[in-house]
Formats: structure tokens, C-alpha cells, sequence
């Protein structure tokens, strides 16, 4: 392991008005290390996210990058030192067809600063066969797409560039369960790569089935952190619907440990 | 592969394919040629030389002022200034051709004059958060109160024969002088606002389709919070586009004094309604996103053709205002149709 976490959050605040949606928040994150980070509906994990990516400015806290305190003030400032993200929202422009979006706002250019659109196409279409063997319509506004096409594009933007942590917030919600299991496999591969995930899912299975951790977040705050081992589905729903772990999860562990 | 997801058929019913922006572009191209077929048989006069002279250059000032809204409607704003803008900044020309300065760098003023305007309408709707309606509607009283209390209302002329060549001149004109001393046109040429008109086009063309910021144009429109989570520079890219409208504001209004050889501070009221109709009429949505040059250029000569048909055909100021008023918002409901879900 480096000596270095890939990313610290120290201390994350963030309100809107009397609204705290993220309070005195701590997290970090390793090489080849996948974080869950689980709450209920309005519990702050969006907006975690969405500092961490560079969208949204924090009331307070510091942020560090490889030991390093950064300041983020637009998602460019974080894509700059790798994190990508995928938003819940997909943040994608409708008129425009998936190579566009792909490149959007990191155009290839031709020697003359001409967009080079021959070159984005084809580069499009590797990265999104790769991900979905059946991506044809690559001409076509993603408006007329499907919603895990749509996915897919977000996911493939987000993988394509120099990507050292990968921010997923819901990346399954709209999709199958062909395209899920894809992207299941496509989380262990990132992460043997040693790219570090933070995973926002409310798919229990997901959650057990890729995580090495998880965080659960409750009004704004963090009510547990634990190693996915140290807990079972029981422990984290109670985690997320109480803000609490079970009375008797201290006495399991124990006895798990002796 | 599965799509289980609930939007599909919202957005496939929601989408406007490029099939069908050129569907429309096709349906305006052939409305344009009704029009003309249409005035051609209602007066002749309509197809001669001179007439054709009088709409190219009515049309080049629509078109000028319809490029650069077309790019902030893109963008998913609107600028109401345009008219106004354009009469400020031939006066600003007329004022400092006046004042002594040589015509190119005094149009020049005039063109940096409009672009100032647009700029400033650009800080207000990105830096104040005001909707570009509210705007530009306060530029479209600001640009054209300066430019009256600069005059006192009165126009500029006597501006001398150099200022007139770009709304007068034409190239390749061949002109003989016959034996009574009169020149006669054999060839009138193709007028100077026809050519700016045509390189302006082309140029806004390559913007919008070959360059970063006209990729960033469509997608600050589209979908703006979008652009921004992408990296895109949302604040920059509009001002971008209200600074050209501006400029090329200015620039129409150079067109436009020029050819009446008299900086006129009235000049130009209701111009941006035109300009409007121009751009949604060639296909550009009032929401953003879509739109585009040739289709504008489509849109301006229709405007142009029917302003001149119905002059030609004896057809009332007022009445032609009605017909107008009904394209308007004819052209801004076929919009609203397109993007109904
Ligand atoms: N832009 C915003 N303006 C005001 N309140 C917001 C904004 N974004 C999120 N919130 C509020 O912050 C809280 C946390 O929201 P969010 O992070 O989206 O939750 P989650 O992703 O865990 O469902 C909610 O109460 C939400 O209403
Ligand atoms: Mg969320």
C-alpha cells in the first residue's frame, strides 16, 4: 500500500440555508479499494459526492489528493488530478449524440484546433463496444437513447480518461441486469487496476458483492464506517433506516474475533 | 440487452433527430421558393434586377442581425438589444466619421461598440442571474437611449462618399458611360452586404460545427447544468455568443447607415423581431439547443422576401405589420409543437 490514502475528506461541511446536508463528514479512500456509501434517500450522499467531483463548493473542510490539500472550484480542478464521476443525474447534453457527450468539454482537436469528430467517433465507438457490445445508434441525440444506453455513455466518459478515482453515484438505477452485471465487472476490473471507487448504491447486493468497506450516511452525517466483513445486510439496513447499529452487533463481533 | 428503464419512449417521442431539423430546414427552403413564385406572379417588378438588389440587401441585415441571435438562442437565451444595438453603432460610426476618423477605422468603433453592448448583456445574465429577456430588454433601451441623446435625435449625414460604399458597392460591377455622359450598369455585380453576409455565414458556420466553443454553444443549450458537470465553461460560452450578437449588430448597422449614407438613431426599431423570426423559422428552439446558420439564412430571405413582396404588391405598412406579427408567432409555435413531448 502507499503511504498516501488516494483522497481524504477531513471535516466536509455543507448547508443550503438551514438544510445540513453534509455535517463535520471524514472519508477516505485507498488505491484498488472500493467504498460504499449507503443512506436513505436525502441522507447527503449526493452532495458527498458532488464536492468530491469538483461541482459543489463545501461550507468547510479540506480535501487532499494523494497528501496533497486541494481546492476545487469547477469539475475540471478535479478531473485535472483524476477523479471522474458518474452523477446520478448522467449529465448529459440531449441534443448531442454519445461521441459529443463522451468528449464534451475535452474535445479532440486536429493540429489546426479543429474539432477532430472522425477521430471522437471511432474513439467513441471502441469504448462503448467494450462496454456494450450493441451500442449502434452513436449518431444518433442521446434524448432518442434508452436510459441504460444513456448509462453507458456516462459510464464510458468516465472511464476513458486518466481515471485515478471513480466517483459512481446510482450507476445501475435505470439499468437491466445484464448491463449491471456488466458493470459489476467492470468495478473489479477498475479496481485491480488499483483505480479507487466510491460505489453510492442502495442495492444490497451490489453493496456485498463489490465493497471492501462502506460508509453509512444519515441526515448529513456519518453513523458507520466499517469493513465489509465486520457487518451483515441486517447491521447496514439498521445502519441506514435507525442511524444505529444493532444492540447486539458489539457482542457478535467478539465472539466473531475469538 | 435489456433497457427496463422508464424514460425510453418519453425521450425517443422527445427527441428531434437530425432527420428531422433537416425535414424542416426543407420545409422552410420551399415555403421560400412559394413566396417568390408567389410575388413573381403577383408583380413583376418583383423579379427584376433592381428589385433583387433591394431584397439581397434588406435580406443581409436580417441575416447579419439572424446569425447572431441564432447563436444565443442556441445557447438557450434570447437578445432583444439587436435593433437598438445596431442603430447605436452606426451612429457611433457616423459620429467619429464626422469627428474625422478614416471609414474602416470608424466602423471598426461601431463594430466594438455593438460587441461592448453584447458583452455587457452577457456580465447581466451570467454574473447578475438575470434572464437574457429582462437583459436585453434593459440594453434594447439603453443602446437606443444613447444613441439618441448622442445625436439629439437628429440624424448624421453629409457623411461623404467612402462611408456609403458598403451598403452601395458591389463587385465586379460593370459600368459604360454612354454618349449623352450618363453611366449605364450593364452588370450590377454582386452588392458588398451580399459578400460580408456570405463570409459572416460561412465563418459562424465554422464556429458553431468545427470549433470547441460552437460544440460548447449546443451543449450550454441543451442541457446547461450538464456542460458544466462536463467542464464546459457555461458563463463563458454565452458571453461568447452575446458579444457576437452585438458585434454583429454593429456590424448590420454599418451595412444599414451605410447604404442610407445617414447615421439615423431611430434606425432599426422592432429589427430584433425580425431577426428572431429568421433564426426559429430556419429551425432554431427557443429552448436551446438546436439551430444553425443555414437554416437562418433560409429564414432571413423569407422574412426579407415577404417584408419586399408585400411593399411590391401594394400591401399596407400596417397590414404587412399584422402579417408579420402572424409569422412571428407562427414560426414560434411550430417550435413549441417540435418540442412537445
Ligand atoms: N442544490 C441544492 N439546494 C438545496 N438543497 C439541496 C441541494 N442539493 C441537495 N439538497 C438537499 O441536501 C440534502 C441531501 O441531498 P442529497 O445529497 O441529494 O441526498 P442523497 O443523494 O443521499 O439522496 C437533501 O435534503 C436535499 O434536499
Ligand atoms: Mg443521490
Amino acid at each position: 500500500m502507499t503511504e498516501h490514502p488516494l483522497v481524504e475528506m477531513i471535516d466536509i461541511e455543507k448547508h443550503f440555508g438551514g438544510v445540513r446536508a453534509v455535517e463535520h463528514v471524514s472519508l477516505d479512500l485507498w488505491p484498488g479499494e472500493v467504498v460504499g456509501v449507503l443512506g436513505h434517500n436525502g441522507a447527503g450522499k449526493s452532495c458527498l459526492m458532488r464536492i468530491l467531483s469538483g461541482a459543489m463548493i463545501p461550507n468547510g473542510g479540506e480535501i487532499r489528493v494523494g497528501g496533497k490539500t486541494v481546492e476545487f472550484t469547477e469539475p475540471n480542478d478535479a478531473r485535472a488530478v483524476g477523479i471522474e464521476t458518474i452523477y446520478q443525474t448522467l449529465a448529459l447534453a440531449d441534443h448531442l449524440d454519445a461521441p459529443k457527450n463522451l468528449f464534451l468539454g475535452r474535445e479532440l482537436k486536429t493540429r489546426f484546433g479543429n474539432l477532430d469528430d472522425a477521430r471522437m467517433h471511432e474513439e467513441a465507438r471502441e469504448v462503448l463496444a467494450r462496454l456494450n457490445p450493441n451500442f449502434k445508434n452513436l449518431r444518433d441525440p442521446v434524448s432518442s437513447l434508452s436510459g441504460g444506453q444513456r448509462q453507458v455513455i456516462a459510464i464510458a466518459r468516465a472511464i476513458y480518461f486518466d481515471t485515478k478515482i471513480l466517483i459512481m453515484d446510482e450507476p445501475t438505477a435505470a439499468l437491466g441486469p445484464s448491463e449491471t452485471a456488466m458493470v459489476a465487472d467492470l468495478i473489479r476490473q477498475l479496481r485491480a487496476e488499483g483505480i479507487g471507487i466510491f460505489l453510492v448504491s442502495h442495492d444490497m447486493h451490489d453493496v456485498f458483492d463489490l465493497c471492501d468497506r462502506i460508509v453509512v450516511m444519515n441526515k448529513g452525517k456519518v453513523v458507520g464506517a466499517h469493513a465489509i466483513e465486520e457487518v451483515s445486510k441486517d447491521d447496514v439496513l439498521s445502519l441506514i433506516v435507525k442511524g444505529e447499529l444493532p444492540a447486539d452487533w458489539s457482542a457478535r463481533n467478539l465472539e466473531a474475533a475469538l | 440487452m435489456s433497457d427496463v428503464s422508464k424514460p425510453a419512449g418519453f425521450y425517443a417521442l422527445k427527441s428531434l433527430t437530425p432527420g428531422a431539423a433537416q425535414l424542416h430546414r426543407l420545409s422552410a427552403l420551399l415555403t421560400l421558393v412559394l413566396l417568390i413564385l408567389g410575388f413573381a406572379l403577383a408583380s413583376p417588378a418583383f423579379l427584376s434586377v433592381n428589385n433583387s438588389l433591394t431584397v439581397l440587401l434588406q435580406t443581409s441585415v436580417i441575416g447579419l442581425l439572424g446569425i447572431g441571435m441564432t447563436m444565443v438562442i442556441i445557447t438557450g437565451g434570447i437578445d432583444l438589444s439587436v435593433g437598438s444595438v445596431l442603430a447605436l453603432s452606426g451612429v457611433i460610426t457616423g459620429m467619429s466619421v464626422k469627428a474625422g476618423l478614416p471609414v474602416i477605422p470608424a466602423m471598426t468603433l461601431g463594430v466594438i461598440a455593438g460587441g461592448l453592448c453584447g458583452a455587457f448583456n452577457g456580465f447581466v445574465i451570467t454574473k447578475l442571474r438575470i434572464p437574457p429577456f429582462v437583459a436585453t430588454l434593459g440594453m434594447m433601451l439603453i443602446a437606443r437611449g444613447i444613441a439618441l441623446q448622442l445625436t439629439g435625435a437628429a440624424p448624421i449625414s453629409q457623411l461623404g462618399e467612402a462611408f456609403g460604399t458598403l451598403g452601395n458597392g458591389a463587385l465586379f460591377r460593370v459600368v459604360e458611360m454612354r454618349d449623352n455622359g450618363f453611366p449605364r450598369v450593364v452588370f450590377p455585380g454582386i452588392p458588398y452586404p451580399a459578400i460580408l453576409l456570405l463570409i459572416v455565414a460561412i465563418g459562424a458556420a465554422y464556429l458553431l460545427r468545427r470549433r470547441q466553443i460552437g460544440r460548447h454553444i449546443y451543449a450550454t443549450g441543451s442541457n446547461e447544468e450538464a456542460a458544466r458537470l462536463s467542464g464546459v465553461r457555461v458563463d463563458t460560452t454565452k458571453l461568447y455568443a452575446y458579444v457576437m450578437s452585438g458585434a454583429l449588430a454593429g456590424l448590420a448597422g454599418n451595412v444599414l447607415m451605410s447604404r442610407l449614407v445617414t447615421a439615423q438613431p431611430s434606425e432599426g426599431v422592432m429589427y430584433e423581431l425580425d431577426a428572431i423570426a429568421a433564426a426559429v423559422i430556419g429551425g432554431a428552439s427557443l429552448s436551446g439547443g438546436v439551430g444553425g446558420v443555414s437554416g437562418t439564412m433560409i429564414g432571413a430571405f423569407i422574412i426579407g422576401i415577404l417584408r419586399n413582396g408585400l411593399n411590391m404588391a401594394g400591401v399596407s405598412a400596417f397590414i404587412q405589420q399584422i402579417v408579420i406579427g402572424f409569422v412571428v408567432i407562427g414560426a414560434v409555435w411550430i417550435d413549441q409543437i417540435r418540442n412537445r413531448p
